[in-house]
């Protein structure tokens, strides 16, 4: 089923050197079962792979395939029903937050009542750290997401785009060396999407964090990514591991001209199809 | 241009003058020229008085129409116009404070516990099922004729409003909200603290309206049912006396303490609410 590491072996890993980073995220024998009305389902089966220090995983996959529940067992908000799941070596335990990860929703988990400004500010208000300290590292985060002059504005007052920037900020503020993300732009339009990858492609091009990124949009993924896991339908079990090797700086748009790009693309959405054609089967 | 701010005000005062005039020579008016069958009873200045002798009432019980005697007047009688309202406001307050507080108290605990909401829940359920006004008799049996029973029946009618408000609000809270803030670093109290109460306050907020209004009419009906101050005692009296003009006076005061509590009560509400896409106030 799985393919061999690096489907296009002629390239190299474009941003990590594989063999020298250390694994920070590893999971292994990854099950979920739930149980619906006595009715026991399986959600994901027998999920491995690992995550390195600097990459950016795309967990790609047809909708209904487990990916959030892997995503979310990763970060301890869900029980696993079976496997272990290391985070820098540690086994992670399931409601216990680990303050070198972060975490971005699908859907808008901003504070409605706060401000941007106290939004972003929020983990760092509760951490404790005094307010002077934390006005400065917040004005500097609420210009890194271009949203100077929207400090002071409540979430209601802004557009989609701009609410998932404030999300973004509010998890980056907290410097998480690892970043788990489940599918932060899927509810965005097209145009809004672009602009928050480009946002996401610079600070994770100045930062370099390791970053596991859950969506079932491939062109995204191929955008963003430095390696693709794909998913195969319910069941969620592994399907294909790529490397996507597209230099850097990125630019969204001008990713979708690379040769690998197109070529990638095509590829996987033969493979994407065939787990499509399945779900439907079933 | 016929619903500019401009027509719809002088519509308003034409319509005010038409009613205050009705009232004024209306009686006269229809006993001259109808057959007494079908002069309007309505109109008899022996029920709902007239503009001129509510006015002259109100002068009286307001200590306006002696104008030397006005401190005598106020200090001397025990159930003028304005010690009505002021104990009836007082205990309108008061009475709201402690419903109100002790509502989002039992509406937090009970919202947050699943095991006291269900052990309580049939409790409050048939408490709640308990026409409010068929208590006061009792209250009243219990704390006297004095301030504390009016207070009492407003707590007893702002409590439930103010409970259901909160413990709908702490049961909506968004989980994925709670989810954000301990990913965040949050520990369960802070996630109270930070996410739970202000999300809840957004409820209890909106049930701030409904919960002053209850507490005045829970006032008022106390102060029915057996007082010896207040404006809902002035309106007993005159209706001992068969005084429509007093009766009347009293009426529009209330009238008025109730458009000055709404107005700041909503402008409280858009300031503390003010994050919010709209809030409706639920009864």
């Amino acid at each position: 089923m799985i393919a061999p590491p690096g489907q296009g072996l002629a390239l190299a890993r474009g941003d990590v050197p594989a063999a020298a980073a250390r694994t920070r995220i590893a999971v292994q024998g990854l099950a979920k079962r739930f149980n619906a009305s006595g009715r026991e389902f399986v959600a994901v089966d027998d999920v491995s792979f690992e995550v390195k220090q600097g990459e950016f995983v795309a967990l790609l996959g047809p909708s209904g395939c487990g990916k959030s529940t892997i995503l979310n067992m990763v970060a301890g908000l869900l029980p696993r029903s079976g496997g272990r799941i290391l985070i820098d070596e540690d086994t992670v335990e399931t409601g216990k937050v680990n303050p070198r990860v972060g975490y971005v929703f699908q859907r808008d988990t901003l504070f409605p009542w706060r401000t941007v400004e106290q939004n972003i500010g929020y983990g760092l208000e509760i951490a404790g750290l005094p307010k002077t300290e934390r006005a400065g590292r917040v004005a500097s985060a609420v210009e890194k997401a271009g949203l100077s002059g929207f400090a002071q504005s409540f979430p209601r007052m802004l557009s989609g785009g701009m609410r998932q920037r404030v999300a973004l900020m509010r998890t980056l503020i907290l410097e998480p060396e690892i970043l788990l993300m489940d599918e932060p732009f899927g509810a965005l339009d097209t145009h809004t999407k672009l602009e928050m990858h480009k946002t996401l492609l610079e600070i994770w091009e100045r930062e370099r964090q390791t970053v596991l990124f859950v969506t079932h949009d491939l062109g995204e993924a191929l955008t963003l990514a430095s390696r693709i896991i794909l998913l195969s339908a319910r069941p969620g079990r592994l399907k294909e591991d790529f490397d996507v090797a597209i230099p850097r700086p990125r630019d969204p748009v001008a990713v979708r001209e690379t040769a690998e790009f197109g070529r990638l693309y095509s590829h996987i959405w033969h493979s994407l199809g065939e787990e499509f054609r399945r779900t439907r089967a079933d | 241009m016929s619903n500019s701010r401009t027509v719809i005000l002088l519509w308003q005062l034409a319509i005010l003058a038409a009613i205050l005039v009705i009232w004024q020579w209306g009686f006269e008016w229809s006993r001259a020229l109808l057959p007494k069958a079908y002069v309007p009873k309505i109109l008899d200045p022996y029920f709902v008085a007239r503009p001129s002798l509510i006015w002259q009432s109100f002068l009286r019980l307001g200590c306006f129409s002696d104008a030397a005697g006005f401190s005598a007047c106020i200090t001397g009688s025990d159930n003028n116009l304005w010690l009505a309202t002021l104990v009836t406001l007082k205990n309108t307050w008061w009475g709201f404070l402690f419903g109100w507080a002790s509502g989002i108290a039992a509406g937090l605990v009970l919202g947050r516990s699943d095991f006291l909401a269900r052990v309580f829940g049939p409790y409050i359920v048939a408490l709640n099922s308990i026409p409010r006004i068929a208590l006061v008799p009792l209250v009243i049996l219990i704390f006297g004729l004095g301030d504390l029973s009016k207070i009492a029946t407003a707590w007893l009618v702002v409590f439930f409003v103010v409970f259901f408000n909160t413990f709908e609000g702490t049961r909506a809270v968004d989980r994925d909200q709670i989810a954000a803030a301990r990913l965040l670093g949050a520990s369960e109290f802070t996630v109270l603290r930070t996410v739970v109460i202000p999300s809840a306050l957004a409820w209890v907020f909106a049930s701030l309206l409904p919960a002053v209004s209850f507490a005045l009419i829970g006032v008022i009906v106390g102060e029915f049912i057996g007082a010896e101050r207040g404006l809902g005692k002035l309106i007993i009296e005159a209706e001992a006396r068969a005084n429509a003009s007093e009766m009347m006076v009293a009426i529009f005061v209330m009238m008025f303490v109730g458009i000055l509590l709404a107005i700041a009560v909503r402008s409280l509400q858009s300031y503390l609410l003010r994050w919010q896409p709209q809030f409706e106030p639920s009864a």
